[in-house]
């Protein structure tokens, strides 16, 4: 073999490692910086809800060798909260409707329109997470506030968490529908991109024993492709968790006050390390640094969680999220 | 087993014709009406901002550098397309070789296969998890700075994932015997790459680098502790901040003067024009060929 084409190889191997290169340094930096927290708060960080950044301009406290501003506390009960009940809100929304939709494509809309459809479902995906918080700030929050929240407050008072004050439109449920946009699209193209994997022949075997369109959709796509549905809603999930700026934007960005009611405002992992990481900064000892690393840290493990078991269920090529090639 | 069989027999008897039928045309117009409703809540979002931001547009803010509350966003403009572009060229490389090994039947299966893995769990990397590492590591670290560099490093590690992933797909699109006959010939790996896996693939490639392109015009995270915001151009590669589109609708949104509003609502627009336009074109590719 002629070197320039070993030396060509050899170049490939090197370049199709640069992925496992990057994970893994962005795991191995992300542990590495958070090690001052760690041993810091213990397993205070995952039991208390408080976040302050201490003072400044007094001398550090040594905690276990490591030193942090006085008065100081990291916990991220909050944002952790958060980031679950806006996900769970967020899938609650977007799963049946996804499924709803993807069914419809697949079995009542002409060939022509699908194509369409699912052409304008994968164009909404790539819409920037910026522009959903903008219409959320401008658009959804002062509907929630002067009209849907009132209502429900009114109306849905006997659930539980429904009664009491309104804040002001961002929180919990702005977040929610939010997300719920976002992942939507992707849930839906995966779904529709398993439930076109079902044989033809199969298909046309039960409709020429004369089942509807319905009985086909019930007993046989969505059994066929249940697999492929599951992993598209986890991977949609582990969207959600992630969203950083949408949710940044209407969640409210509440610290230290725990949500007393569906109407109060929250935070999440993603968007606490956007809008601390400012003040992080300024911290002499980068504990406040250390911290936010160890947050993200679990949001990290959370998030690949979710997709890779969302992949190990759907198995690889149903996920391709809203890149079809 | 023959009692599920014996209770099939008895549902289909009491089934009628006609009750299946209706809970066929319930279940069409009911999914009907949930897709109907998500596409037109979707379309007046994107009505809405199309909207907002002419209303808003003037000359001066699509021809003038300004900060978030004053001026106009030619700057972000000019900016997003740079660090774009910087990402772009620390990704782009990567992708193209990476996916030619994966591809390579010569290539080690173990190794393959570890490479797609990893690539998949890299897309599910939080994209603010990405941003805080850029900060630590590439800004701080690394001595960087708020630069071009460093948001394009912050950017690349999300497109390399979508372009590999692209990118591999469309060399598998190949017919093998095509290949094989190449190598029969006598060709070796740096040929049948660039005489046939380049050529034929082009088109997918292409529409590879559109989209991620699209996707990563409208990134945030990544870039705010990495790129920072500068009311110029920036003067070089280290050091020396950039401006982009998607700081300017978060930040001018939140400020309190309706200029600043204004030109959130101009850099929405721009941006979801742009990345519309870019999957519209990338679609059109591909169904063309």
């Amino acid at each position: 073999m002629k070197t320039s084409n070993k030396f060509f190889n050899f170049l490939t191997l090197l370049m199709a490692a640069v992925p496992a290169v990057v994970l893994i340094s962005i795991i191995v930096f992300v542990v590495y910086y958070s090690i001052p927290s760690i041993k810091y708060n213990g397993i205070s960080f995952f039991t208390t809800y408080l976040w302050n950044p201490g003072f400044q301009f007094q001398a550090p406290i040594i905690r276990h060798g490591v030193p942090a501003p006085a008065g100081s506390s990291f916990g991220l009960d909050l944002f952790l909260l958060g980031t679950l009940s806006t996900s769970a809100l967020a899938i609650f929304i977007a799963f049946p409707v996804s499924f709803l939709v993807s069914l419809n494509v697949e079995l009542y809309l002409p060939a022509r329109i699908k194509k369409f459809v699912v052409s304008m479902i994968e164009l909404f995906a790539g819409i920037p997470s910026v522009v959903y918080g903008l219409w959320g700030i401008i658009v959804l929050e002062p509907l929630l506030f002067n009209n849907i929240e009132p209502w429900m407050a009114q109306h849905l008072s006997f659930i539980p968490g429904f009664k009491g004050e309104i804040y002001s439109g961002a929180g919990l449920i702005a977040s929610g529908i939010i997300l719920s946009f976002m992942i939507t699209p992707i849930v839906t193209s995966v779904i529709v991109n398993s439930f076109d994997t079902v044989p033809k022949e199969v298909k046309d075997g039960l409709f020429s024993l004369g089942a509807t369109k319905w009985e086909v959709g019930k007993y046989l796509i969505t059994r066929y492709s249940r697999a492929s549905t599951v992993g598209g809603t986890l991977l949609g999930i582990g969207r959600a968790l992630g969203e950083t700026m949408a949710v940044l934007m209407v969640s409210g960005a509440v610290t230290n006050v725990l949500p007393s009611n569906l109407y109060s405002a929250t935070n999440t992992m993603a968007a606490a390390i956007a809008s601390l990481l400012d003040s992080a900064f300024t911290d002499s000892t980068g504990m406040n640094l250390a911290a936010l690393a160890e947050l993200a840290m679990v949001l990290m493990l959370i998030a690949l969680a979710a997709s890779v078991i969302g992949r190990k269920i759907a198995g690889r090529g149903a996920l391709r999220g809203y890149e079809s090639d | 087993m023959t009692n599920s069989y014996a209770k099939d027999q008895t549902e289909l008897k009491w089934k009628s014709v006609s009750t299946r039928r209706v809970k066929d045309k319930v279940a069409n117009a009911l999914s009907f009406v949930v897709l109907g409703t998500m596409i037109v809540i979707l379309i007046s979002i994107f009505i809405y901002v199309l909207n907002a931001g002419a209303t808003h547009i003037t000359w001066k803010i699509l021809s003038t550098f300004g900060n978030t509350s004053s001026g106009g966003v030619l700057n972000a403009i000019v900016g997003t397309w740079m660090l774009v572009g910087m990402g772009l060229v620390f990704s782009l490389p990567p992708s193209l070789l990476g996916a030619l090994y994966i591809v390579n039947a010569k290539s080690n299966g173990t190794i393959s296969s570890a490479a797609r893995l990893f690539t998949d769990v890299l897309t599910s990397v939080p994209s603010i998890v990405i941003g805080l590492f850029a900060y630590l590591v590439l800004v701080i670290r690394y001595h960087m700075g708020f630069s071009l560099i460093a948001g394009g490093l912050a950017l690349s590690v999300m497109m390399l994932p979508y372009l590999l992933r692209i990118i591999e797909i469309s060399f598998k699109n190949i017919p093998k015997e095509q290949i094989e006959n190449a190598y029969a010939l006598g060709a070796d790996d740096i040929r049948v790459a660039s005489r046939i896996y380049l050529p034929q693939a082009k088109v997918g490639i292409l529409s590879g680098i559109l989209l991620a392109v699209s996707i990563s015009a409208g990134e945030t995270a990544q870039l705010i502790y990495s790129a920072g915001f500068n009311n110029a151009l920036p003067t070089g590669f280290l050091h020396s901040q950039v401006a982009y589109l998607t700081y300017v609708v978060w930040t001018g949104i939140n400020e309190p003067t309706t200029y600043s509003h204004d030109l959130a609502f101009v850099s929405a627009m721009i941006l979801v024009l742009s990345v519309t336009a870019l999957i519209l074109i990338s679609k059109y590719i591909v169904r063309r060929k």
